[in-house]
């Protein structure tokens, strides 16, 4: 049954209720898994809201790609709602976690419905929920930065959204239908008639779709927003929310229109040339960052330029290597949120220059930082440096070198400003009182996320394999 | 002169559009935190005129059955699909405004300005970049 049914938690006024928040989570992921297997087992099948059929209903596409990227979303979640239990408290102000958890649950719904659904219209009002959701998961900090932030991040969204349904509009006009099965049937003739028409509502689409998903030019939110916001939702924000809307492009480009169309007006050739652009601008303005948030957000814009890099090569190898990039760096970066939410947590301290013997107080947390921070940069034995692998063959296929020669200096620049942070915390102890290295307290909610994801990072980079046979069995159902 | 015609039949689009980017100037532009509350209205509005007027078939009726007393269905009706769909639309510009609008408040409460410039000042230290 499609699993997108996530409650909202019964609002509970005191912390006793961690069990009532990690069930429902618990149980939509059980749900979702065994969605994914009987998927994998029976092949795909559309599901019909209140059967009401294509051609005037809404219908949830359950495909081997959207199970495995809302299980995917759903164990990331879940891992860092447990996170999140112990460290909220020390974040926001008390009554209102209760409220936090229900967005959280919103925000897990609204991006789950957004990656299952076939229907446009539908993807606009799971748009809408995820951008009410993720702005007031920033906003529920009551410090001065972060109304400006989510103020900003909310106007932004809201044009992207706005945008996005100015070309459904002009799509439907043309077609007829919102279904991407029925618009796909129907779009070659409509390219011959309306060939305008159609250019401006895909051009539109794209725009909107780029704001959200902080697309270099239009990335000027991120860092303002995934900085200032609590630890938790810097890292669902930042692992999962951008990537979701990629999804819905990856929809959109290649289910609706059909790739034939896209190549004939270049839309491919313009995105990698903003990924590009993102790729390198955001590596470079992240060396000049002292803030740890601050720079892990705009590390997320380069990343962010190489999934879409991916996304624009068009071939089966590109996007397989872009979506296995997605599962990668939403591993990565949560992971090192999280490492910093726990370092802020216990020393408070978020300016990387005064990180220095860190590594002697909190050994295990730097150690999980280095973890992501090496995948981040690509060392081999890490799922980083496979994603870049398959990045770099894809680039290879269609015979443009120049995209490799990128790919390697931004991961030259990516080494510049995360290995001061480490070799600050390791190296450059104090010298006068030698400081045992000593496991430090934190607690066990806190742990056993972080170590889950660095363990599962370090295993996907010696075993691609296991997530790459089902990227490549779910990208053909693309082209 | 044909194509002052052809533009009077299609007044609805091109008022959309020409609102569209009315409402896209006003939120680049103006300082102000709630003019730009209001730029996001006008495009909405924008968006909502182009997709209700994708469904109006010219001189058809309403789409509501046996609106005559008659038991037999006539001629073309208006699509009353993009209505439906402009519903929910309205409801969520209507709730992104109000929370847009409570941020504004927010913000007054701790910076004592709603202009964008003067708030850019008083951050000072952490740059736009």
């Amino acid at each position: 049954m499609a699993a997108v049914i996530i409650p909202l938690t019964v609002k509970e006024l005191n912390l006793r209720s961690r069990v009532i928040i990690i069930t429902p989570l618990l149980g939509a992921w059980g749900m979702m898994l065994y969605t994914f297997i009987n998927v994998l087992r029976h092949g795909s099948y559309l599901y019909n809201i209140g059967n009401w059929g294509p051609k005037i209903g809404i219908q949830f596409n359950i495909d081997l790609f959207s199970t495995f990227m809302s299980l995917f979303i759903l164990s990331l979640s879940l891992l860092i709602i447990i996170y999140s239990l112990r460290v909220i408290e020390h974040e926001i102000y008390s009554p209102q976690i209760p409220v936090y958890y229900s967005l959280l649950f919103l925000l897990i719904l609204g991006m789950v419905g957004i990656t299952i659904t076939n229907d446009l219209f539908n993807t606009y009002v799971f748009m809408e929920i995820l951008a009410i959701t993720s702005c007031s998961i920033i906003s529920i900090k009551r410090y001065k930065e972060n109304y400006l932030a989510a103020y900003k991040y909310l106007i932004l969204n809201t044009l992207g959204s706005l945008s996005f349904l100015f070309g459904v509009a002009l799509l439907y006009m043309v077609t007829g239908y919102l279904n991407f099965g029925e618009i796909y049937i129907r779009i070659n003739e409509v390219w011959t008639l309306y060939s305008t028409n159609l250019l401006l509502a895909l051009g539109l689409m794209v725009t909107g779709l780029a704001i959200k998903a902080a697309v270099f030019p239009l990335h000027i939110w991120l860092p303002d927003a995934h900085s200032s916001a609590p630890t938790p939702s810097s890292a669902l924000l930042s692992g999962l929310v951008v990537k979701v809307y990629i999804f819905t492009a990856m929809k959109l480009l290649y289910r609706a229109i059909g790739f034939s169309i896209v190549d004939a007006i270049h839309i491919p050739r313009f995105i990698t040339y903003l990924a590009v652009s993102g790729i390198i601008m955001g590596s470079v303005f992240a060396i000049g960052q002292k803030d740890i948030k601050r720079l892990l957000a705009y590390s997320s814009v380069a990343q962010i330029g190489y999934i879409v890099l991916g996304f624009g090569i068009g071939t089966e190898q590109g996007l397989s290597a872009a979506m296995f990039h997605v599962i990668t760096h939403g591993l990565m970066k949560t992971l090192l949120f999280l490492s910093a939410g726990a370092i802020i947590f216990k020393t408070g301290k978020r300016d990387i220059r005064t990180f220095q013997g860190l590594g002697y107080k909190m050994p295990v947390t730097m150690i999980l930082f280095t973890v992501g921070a090496l995948g981040m940069i690509g060392i081999p034995g890490l799922n980083g440096f496979m994603s870049k692998w398959y990045l770099g063959f894809a680039v290879l296929e269609i015979n443009q070198p120049i995209y490799l020669v990128i790919m390697l200096f931004s991961s030259f620049l990516n080494a510049m400003y995360y290995m001061p942070i480490i070799i600050t915390a390791f190296l450059m102890g104090n010298d006068d009182k030698k400081e045992e290295m000593h496991v430090e307290d934190l607690p066990r909610t806190m742990l056993i996320p972080m170590a889950t994801i660095a363990f599962l990072c370090i295993v996907t980079g010696f075993f691609p394999q296991l997530i790459m046979n089902i990227v490549q069995r779910a990208v053909p159902t693309f082209l | 002169m044909e194509i002052v015609q052809a533009m009077m039949g299609r007044i609805n689009y091109i008022g959309a559009a020409v609102l569209f980017v009315i409402g896209l100037y006003t939120v680049l532009t103006h300082p102000n935190l709630i003019k730009k509350v209001i730029g996001i209205n006008i495009m909405e509005t924008a968006v909502f005129l182009l997709m209700v007027s994708v469904g109006y078939v010219t001189g058809a009726d309403s789409p509501i059955l046996e609106l005559t007393k008659e038991q037999t269905m006539r001629g073309p009706y208006v699509n009353p699909l993009p209505t439906a769909m402009i519903l929910t639309g309205i409801v969520v510009a209507v709730s992104i405004t109000a929370y847009s609008l409570s941020l504004i408040i927010k913000i007054y409460e701790v910076y004592g300005t709603i202009e964008l410039d003067e708030i850019m000042e008083l951050r000072g230290d952490q740059s736009i970049d």
